[in-house]
């Protein structure tokens, strides 16, 4: 990370923890909610974007965060519970990763789809601990003595997405990042060049698996509920698509892709008010994901983040362009994934 | 400090890809294995290199059996190796790729925390000085490697592979794919690197001229076996090599 992209973050993060504490709880809600979700998305990043892994129980682990973080809440370990939802994740992710080191791509997907239901299935019946379909009512966080109100939450929500993408960025830049991005190319490279790739696939797991925790950890505390349809695979979905529209394998790219995917809908409301026919528009944004996320698979594979940069290469120093186009960028993550890629 | 390989024989199904294959290499001796397409020539190079099981044989590094041990194990044991095709790792700069190979070996790789903590800088510059001039990739130091030629990639894995400072090194055809003066440029490489580092290697190449003007003995393998084995002269003259390799009767 140089210098640079530190204090253009630093900027960043201060501007929107400003934003979300003067300007009402409305524009408080817009900032946590976004990085909240951002959390999530440099997570799942992580695992599909820089490991190779793709998973589809982001989800139920994101899940596993917010009845982890509200378990221990409301038992009253206050601002640690983050650190509880975030190992209990941390600890179902290595699980459910585990037979990432018989499987690859697909076959490995779709056993993260049965860990998805399986674990949403617990959140209903594991009736004592997650007060089942109802859902968990979780305290809310004591700040000062009292309940934190929306405008702190933006605060600490965009405090703790600034660390998280601190983190994760010098991680992926030490040799541990490294054979992340190896592994995700090549297990078999990897393996010749002295990559220990069960290691790697397990550090990826663990770490992905962190982070989702404490974006959940955010979402009980922040909505102060944990309830099963909250994490259902609609939000691994949604995941899905802010890594996809953002850039896989782009950290920056998880966060712009988690605010245009959480934006989106409201703006489309927004919209829906000014016009008459409101009916068609909120039908509209059923699709618009959709048609976002194919959009992007066919023409920018690595989203807005490599769009933004092959635009600003055209513009810079078009002659001598640094980047590769397209055809030979293109979907690395997605494409390594079918496994007899040796 | 010398490579030995006794025996070795390894079968894919009905077909017999190398059969009874040995094989020495003295301390700082460059060997160029050559033979037509088909002879068995990766496939004895994974074999010794961690990534095939041979059927029989036998091979020790320094007296050490190193069959049967992984990659990760040959590298901690002083034995690297380069790749036929270099793969495009998307991403990755030539110094993320250097920093990678340099972690396998114990000394040189750092720990995590101060990876995570600490400055590249300095690293970045002994690397580059001691690794990237001589195979003039200083000025890509920081270029995704996808960016770069064929050529250039093929430094960048020899480069990475250097990084652990290998005292045996297995090269799997380094100039095929590159042009005419890249190809004599990287038989000057090698030769240099063995004269640096003080390493044996073993090459496996098509490119005649770089095997004659690179290596200091030529083992010859045609249908898994060895046929021939001598100095790149008498390489050169031998019927028998002429006949298995440029096909006349």
């Amino acid at each position: 990370m140089t210098k640079r992209s530190f204090l253009v973050a630093l900027a960043l993060a201060i501007g929107f923890a400003v934003v979300g504490f003067e300007s009402g709880r409305f524009w408080a809600y817009l900032v946590y909610s976004v990085a909240i979700a951002s959390i999530g998305a440099l997570s799942l990043n992580i695992l599909i974007g820089y490991c190779g892994q793709i998973t589809f129980a982001q989800g139920a682990l994101i899940g596993v965060g917010a009845y982890g973080a509200g378990i221990a809440g409301n038992a009253g370990w206050g601002a640690a519970s983050l650190l509880v939802g975030a190992v209990c994740s941390a600890l179902v992710s290595l699980l459910i990763g585990l037979p990432a080191l018989r499987l690859r791509g697909l076959y490995f997907a779709i056993s993260t789809l049965a860990a998805q239901f399986i674990l949403n299935y617990l959140f209903k019946i594991l009736q004592p601990l997650t007060n089942g379909v109802s859902g968990l009512v979780v305290k809310p966080l004591m700040l000062f003595g009292r309940p934190a109100n929306d405008e702190q939450y933006a605060v600490i929500c965009v405090g703790l997405l600034f660390l998280s993408w601190l983190v994760l960025t010098r991680i992926i830049q030490t040799n541990v990042g490294r054979a992340f991005l190896v592994v995700r190319e090549s297990e078999l490279v990897a393996r010749g060049m002295g990559v220990d790739v069960a290691r790697a696939k397990i550090q990826a797991f663990l770490l992905s698996g962190f982070f989702a925790g404490l974006c959940g950890g955010l979402i009980a505390f922040t909505s102060r509920l944990a309830n099963p349809e909250a994490f259902e695979i609609g939000l691994s979905v949604d995941q899905t698509a802010m890594i996809i529209v953002g850039g896989l394998g782009s950290l920056g790219g998880s966060i712009i892709g988690a605010g245009f995917v959480t934006l989106l809908p409201e703006a489309i409301e927004r919209l829906g008010e000014l016009l008459p026919s409101a009916d068609l528009i909120s039908a509209f944004r059923e699709m618009a994901f959709g048609i976002l996320i194919i959009l992007f698979l066919l023409l920018e594979p690595r989203g807005i983040v490599a769009l933004a940069r092959r635009i600003f290469a055209r513009r810079g120093a078009a002659a001598r362009t640094n980047l590769p186009d397209r055809a030979s960028y293109g979907s690395g993550a997605i494409s390594a994934q079918n496994g007899r890629k040796a | 400090m010398t490579l030995e390989v006794r025996d070795l024989s390894i079968r894919f199904g009905g077909v017999a890809a190398v059969t009874n294959m040995s094989l020495d290499v003295n301390a700082r001796e460059i060997v160029g294995l050559i033979g037509p397409n088909g002879a068995g020539k990766t496939t004895f190079i994974n074999c010794i290199a961690g990534v095939a099981q041979p059927d029989t044989g036998a091979a020790s590094w320094n007296g050490r059996a190193i069959l049967g041990l992984s990659p990760a194990d040959l590298l901690r044991l002083g034995v690297a190796r380069t790749f036929q095709s270099v793969v495009s790792l998307h991403d990755l700069t030539v110094l993320d790729l250097v920093k990678l190979g340099a972690a396998a070996h114990a000394r040189r790789g750092r720990g995590f925390l101060s990876q995570f903590f600490g400055s590249d800088k300095a690293v970045d510059e002994e690397i580059c000085e001691s690794l990237l001039a001589p195979l003039n990739l200083v000025d890509v130091a920081n270029s995704p490697i996808q960016t770069l030629s064929y050529g250039q990639r093929k430094s960048v894995d020899l480069a990475r592979a250097l990084a652990c400072e290998p005292q045996l090194l297995y090269l799997d055809e380094p100039v095929a794919g590159l042009t005419f003066q890249e190809g004599l440029n990287m038989g000057a490489v090698i030769r240099s690197v063995r004269d640096r580092f003080g390493c044996s290697v073993v090459m496996v190449e098509h490119k005649m001229d770089v095997v004659m003007s690179t290596c200091d003995r030529i083992v010859v393998m045609a249908h898994g076996a060895r046929i021939f084995e001598g100095t790149p002269a008498e390489t050169q003259k031998d019927a028998e090599v002429r006949r298995v390799y440029l096909g006349d009767a």
